[in-house]
């Protein structure tokens, strides 16, 4: 792989989730993107697919898929949730997701009455034992 | 990555230079360094440098050379050079395929002939033992001897519109080399003590074979030389290209480049199954009427008695979304009618009104931003008009493709290499 684990940029104060999913809690609402791992395994990302403003899911449903040149991947939950906004800018320039996955490269926001699958996430060093485990 | 996987002798390069690494063939080659995406583009706007040395190659000489290769080889090497279809003859090469008596392809191959029966064939990674072996079967006493070169030869392609201004900084005779080089020709050799060493040489005396060949449907050049030469090589292509752009590229850039550039891939868009009726017919060797053949080989009674034919087309989509193999086509009323063979985005080209254009195009239309395109080959059971719109279906969705006489528009492959420098 292009990048040692060690250089994985890993964000303080959001959660982390198996399928490399983050969550970030952002006053009443949370976003949702894909971590640092996960961009630089799936290469040049050229399409985000994304859902709905309003649509429900639950942890763990598939909101929508990440092209790269070499292969679409499915997103997953990583927390239930009424989808309140999606990253527009991704449609022009999908790879913000590559260059900034924790800012810019945002993909979704949510509002969930029920933080308990955000609290059941992991926090950096328990993802970063997880990816030392891969 | 199969831990049994071999390495060529850039392994060490490609990691160093933060290759993302696969499996391919039974080698872990790079699939890409920083950006497929950057690679792949390299490629039409200034060059791109190709590790192809898990790529396999035979030698084929002697008395019956020729007929052996004719025997089992799909075109017609008495009649395949330019329009007026010559024999090959030395300093010329000729695409085709090695068929099973079903008429099912074993590999591709690029038959070169160094002198009067003296040919190299190069094949794809993994097949020098399998296709030595086939031809080694069908010499039936005749003088021919044939010599597996698999991992003894280093190969590298430098690829795309800057590929001779590249080589000219490291060759000893570039003027004289560069004259009178068409598409499919070649010159040199990698064997110090073969006749032909001397006509390429690099700088510091290296002989090789450049050829002017290559899988992105651009112009530019295969190297081959002998292995304890190839890191060199390697290395002086990359110095020399620095100041132009050149751009060392993965396998997965080579992938979208050949299918853009309607190249199949062996294996899988040709393989285990008749071959007939593909974008590659003129790798058989058609009668002018192109009812009957011009000369008998291994596969051909198949080929003509065919009871269920089958028909590969290539497509273009209409933004870049792919679907992942294993895929269906679907006609216009939904119906399943074939699968998908290879499903690719050629990140260069885009759709603008009812024409595919490429960044390279130099009429290409102001306003339309050109995104990329998915792209492949289709194997369906009816035959197909180009325009005729399908579906294609995964496990995950749907997308429209068009089916398309050529994809990526304006290539360089064939341009007059005195244009080129």
């Amino acid at each position: 792989m292009a990048k040692e684990i060690n250089d994985i940029i890993l964000k303080d104060g959001i959660q982390y989730a198996e399928d490399h999913e983050w969550a970030q809690q952002t006053g009443e609402t949370f976003k949702i993107g894909i971590t640092d791992y996960a961009q630089d395994q799936l290469g040049d990302i050229v399409f985000v697919e994304l859902p709905e403003v309003d649509t429900e899911f639950s942890k763990g449903d598939e909101f929508g898929t990440v092209e790269s040149t070499k292969a679409v991947s499915e997103l997953y939950m990583p927390m239930g949730g009424r989808i309140v906004a999606v990253n527009e800018r991704l449609a022009d320039e999908p790879e913000l997701v590559n260059n900034s996955p924790y800012d810019d490269g945002w993909m979704i926001e949510i509002a969930t009455d029920d933080t308990g699958d955000f609290d059941a996430l992991m926090g950096k060093d328990a993802y970063l034992d997880m990816l030392k485990g891969l | 990555m199969g831990s049994d996987s071999k390495k060529t002798l850039l392994h060490a390069w490609h990691t160093a230079n933060g290759a993302n690494m696969a499996d391919f063939g039974g080698y872990e080659m790079p699939l890409w360094y920083s950006s497929a995406k950057n690679e792949h583009l390299s490629v039409l706007t200034h060059a791109g440098a190709f590790d192809t040395s898990h790529m396999a190659s035979l030698l084929v000489s002697g008395k019956d050379a020729y007929g052996l290769l004719q025997q089992c080889f799909t075109n017609d090497m008495a009649a395949c050079i330019g329009r007026e279809k010559k024999a090959l003859f030395p300093g010329r090469c000729v695409y085709g395929a090695f068929l099973n008596e079903a008429g099912e392809v074993i590999d591709d191959a690029i038959i070169f002939q160094i002198a009067e029966g003296r040919y190299m064939v190069v094949i794809n990674a993994g097949m020098g033992g399998a296709i030595a072996a086939h031809l080694e079967a069908h010499k039936s006493g005749g003088d021919s001897e044939i010599t597996d070169l698999t991992d003894r030869l280093g190969k590298m392609d430098v690829q795309g519109p800057l590929a001779a201004k590249v080589l000219e900084k490291i060759l000893a005779s570039p003027d004289t080399v560069f004259d009178r080089m068409p598409y499919f020709s070649f010159k040199g050799h990698f064997d110090a003590s073969a006749p032909e060493a001397d006509v390429v040489r690099l700088t510091d005396g290296t002989p090789m074979l450049l050829s002017r060949t290559g899988y992105t449907g651009e112009f530019g050049f295969e190297l081959f030389v002998a292995p304890e030469h190839f890191v060199k090589l390697w290395e002086m292509v990359m110095a020399a290209g620095e100041a132009l752009g050149l751009t060392a590229c993965g396998l997965a850039a080579r992938d979208s480049l050949r299918a853009g550039a309607v190249l199949p891939l062996s294996h899988q868009d040709i393989g285990p199954w008749p071959f007939l009726n593909t974008p590659w017919n003129f790798a058989l060797p058609y009668d002018d009427a192109g009812t009957g053949f011009t000369k008998s080989f291994i596969g051909d009674s198949a080929l003509a008695n065919v009871a269920a034919p089958e028909y590969t087309y290539p497509f273009a989509g209409f933004d870049l979304r792919k679907v992942t193999l294993p895929a269906a086509v679907l006609d216009a009323d939904g119906k399943e009618i074939g699968t998908v063979l290879t499903c690719a985005t050629d990140m260069a080209i885009g759709r603008h009104q009812d024409r595919i254009y490429s960044i390279a195009s130099p009429d290409r239309p102001e306003d339309g931003k050109i995104k990329g395109l998915c792209c492949g080959f289709v194997k369906v059971r009816t035959p197909l008009d180009a325009g005729s719109i399908l579906q294609l279906k995964d496990a995950r969705r749907k997308i429209k493709v068009r089916i398309e006489t050529d994809i990526r528009p304006d290539r360089t492959a064939r341009k007059p290499l005195k244009e080129m420098r």
